[in-house]
């Protein structure tokens, strides 16, 4: 055993684990080699030393850190106020040892994944086209369609209408006062009109529409109007004017309506005055016509001024 | 003239010798980290138990800043945690856990951009003596703040594969296994740092003595 060789064998020799044999012939050459010796007894002193250095002790910060992180990963992973968190985690596990880790596997799995996917799409969806063709094949049903058909177009047109009818207030009343630079409107205007003083929901449309036809009072469908939209009046400015507009175009029709509201306990004091005042009116001789066309201006005066 | 018993530990060396040491009953450090792994997350305080003051001398022995080194044991327990599922059935917990705490020196030394190492005795870890001093005792602790001078001025990697196998007594093959290299070729490193070690120190003590 030459020197190098005894040397490299120092540690093993140290730590007891140089067989047997080579261990005798290292101490054989020790006890006659001083540079050898030299150097063993240097490596028993810094090994010595090394092993003599206390071990460092870290503080309980370490300890209490530790702990918190700990903590804080048990809350976060099972009570983060999340109530599933914990099946969750219980969950992912069962499925962890359910399916198959080894990649070639997993790539089989999904493979037959998407082969059962196929499968079962094609036999749940194919048979929806049959279904969707049976009502084109019998005739009956055919004309049941084509009459949802109609019914729909005529509600399309319907609600056409309504948005057409149905504008706001200020659009209708300037539709009305508009009417009132015509100097002859024809029988479809003043119908309107009509329409307007009986069914619009607004009062300042109605008294519009009263005053815009004011001046046609001779037509048939004027008077024909007033009479149908008076009792339906609800508002007493707009029934005094369509009891004065009346009572100046002398219609005589007007008498039982006049009557039945100058009795009526329930109606507006004013509107009852009116009515009889009209009442007296119609029942007294003929006025000069002249007078009546000059009355016939007055009652929408005082109401829109 | 055989193997010299060291002082402070009598054990072999071996991958947790209290768990040998202890009873036979209890759980190795895989089961343990199996059981980690597997979700039952308290079961890693058992192994920070078994672990953590190997751990922090290690890093005190290589960074030479003990209130760094707390905090990087702390990180190497965070990660196992992180990297739980990482751990190997086949693999050993020992290799493990010294291959995430080199992974953190590294990262630590990465952020520093330079390897610490102290010069100065006064700048190193003072270790509590509560004896009662005596002029023998002065001119050990004297020594041994020497030698830990003389430690921390070696190359780091000699300085780690003394810690490894001589301070931290982890086996020649898990070595081999962290260094990626053969038994053998730690044995080589480990003596010439020891050669290297006690020439810094002597030359140390010589300045010293001068």
């Amino acid at each position: 055993m030459n020197c190098q060789r005894v040397q490299e064998s120092f540690l093993d020799h140290q730590d007891g684990t140089l067989p047997a044999d080579e261990s005798a012939a290292l101490r054989a050459h020790l006890a006659s080699c001083p540079t050898c010796q030299r150097e063993w007894a240097a490596l028993q002193e810094i090994t010595r030393k090394l092993d003599a250095l206390p071990v460092p002790a870290p503080s309980p910060r370490l300890r209490e850190q530790f702990y918190a992180m700990l903590d804080t990963h048990e809350r976060q992973a099972t009570h983060s106020g999340n109530p599933f968190a914990f099946a969750r985690s219980r969950l992912d596990r069962f499925f962890e040892a359910l399916l198959p880790h080894r990649p070639s596997l997993q790539f089989a799995f999904s493979l037959a994944l998407l082969a059962g996917g196929i499968l079962v799409g094609a036999r749940v969806l194919a048979p929806e086209p049959a279904t969707v063709a049976v009502p084109v094949v019998d005739p009956s049903s055919k004309e049941e369609i084509a009459a949802l058909h109609r019914r729909m177009d005529q509600m399309g047109q319907l609600v056409a209408d309504s948005l057409l009818v149905h504008k706001s207030t200020n659009d209708r009343l300037q539709s009305v006062l508009a009417t009132m630079d015509v100097a002859n409107p024809d029988r479809k205007l003043l119908a309107d009109l009509v329409s307007a003083l009986a069914f619009d929901p607004s009062v300042n449309v109605r008294l519009s529409a009263l005053e815009a036809l004011a001046p046609h009072t001779k037509v048939d469908v004027v008077r024909a109007g007033l009479l149908t939209a008076l009792p339906r009046e609800t508002a007493p400015l707009v029934q005094v004017g369509m009891i004065e507009l009346l009572a100046a175009a002398g219609e005589r029709e007007a008498t039982p309506i006049l009557d039945k509201i100058s009795r009526d306990t329930t109606a507006n004091q004013n509107v009852r005055e009116a009515a009889r005042r009209a009442l007296a009116v119609l029942r007294a001789p003929l006025s000069p016509p002249t007078d009546n066309q000059n009355a016939s201006n007055k009652p929408a005066q005082p109401i829109l001024t | 003239m055989l193997s010299i018993a060291p002082e402070i530990r009598v054990s072999p060396p071996v991958a947790a010798p209290n768990v040998v040491a202890m009873a036979e009953e209890l759980p190795t450090d895989h089961e343990l980290m199996i059981a980690v792994r597997a979700g039952d997350i308290p079961r890693l305080g058992d192994l920070f138990e078994r672990y953590h003051q190997r751990l922090f001398a290690f890093f005190v022995r290589l960074t030479s800043q003990p209130s760094t080194s707390e905090d990087l044991v702390q990180l190497v327990f965070y990660r196992i945690l992180k990297y739980r599922h990482t751990y190997r059935d086949e693999g050993k917990f020992t290799a493990w856990i010294y291959h995430l705490a080199r992974k953190v020196a590294a990262d630590h030394w990465r952020k520093q951009s330079n390897t610490p190492i102290a010069t100065d005795p006064t700048e190193l870890p003072e270790v509590v003596d509560t004896a009662p001093d005596s002029a023998e005792q002065t001119a050990g602790r004297e020594d041994l703040a020497l030698l830990r001078v003389a430690l921390a001025q070696l190359p780091v990697e000699q300085r780690e594969v003394l810690v490894l196998s001589r301070l931290q007594q982890v086996e020649h093959r898990d070595i081999a296994q962290l260094l990626e290299t053969t038994p053998g070729a730690v044995k080589v490193r480990v003596h010439r740092a020891l050669k290297e070690l006690r020439e810094v120190y002597f030359k140390l003590r010589r300045e010293r003595a001068a």
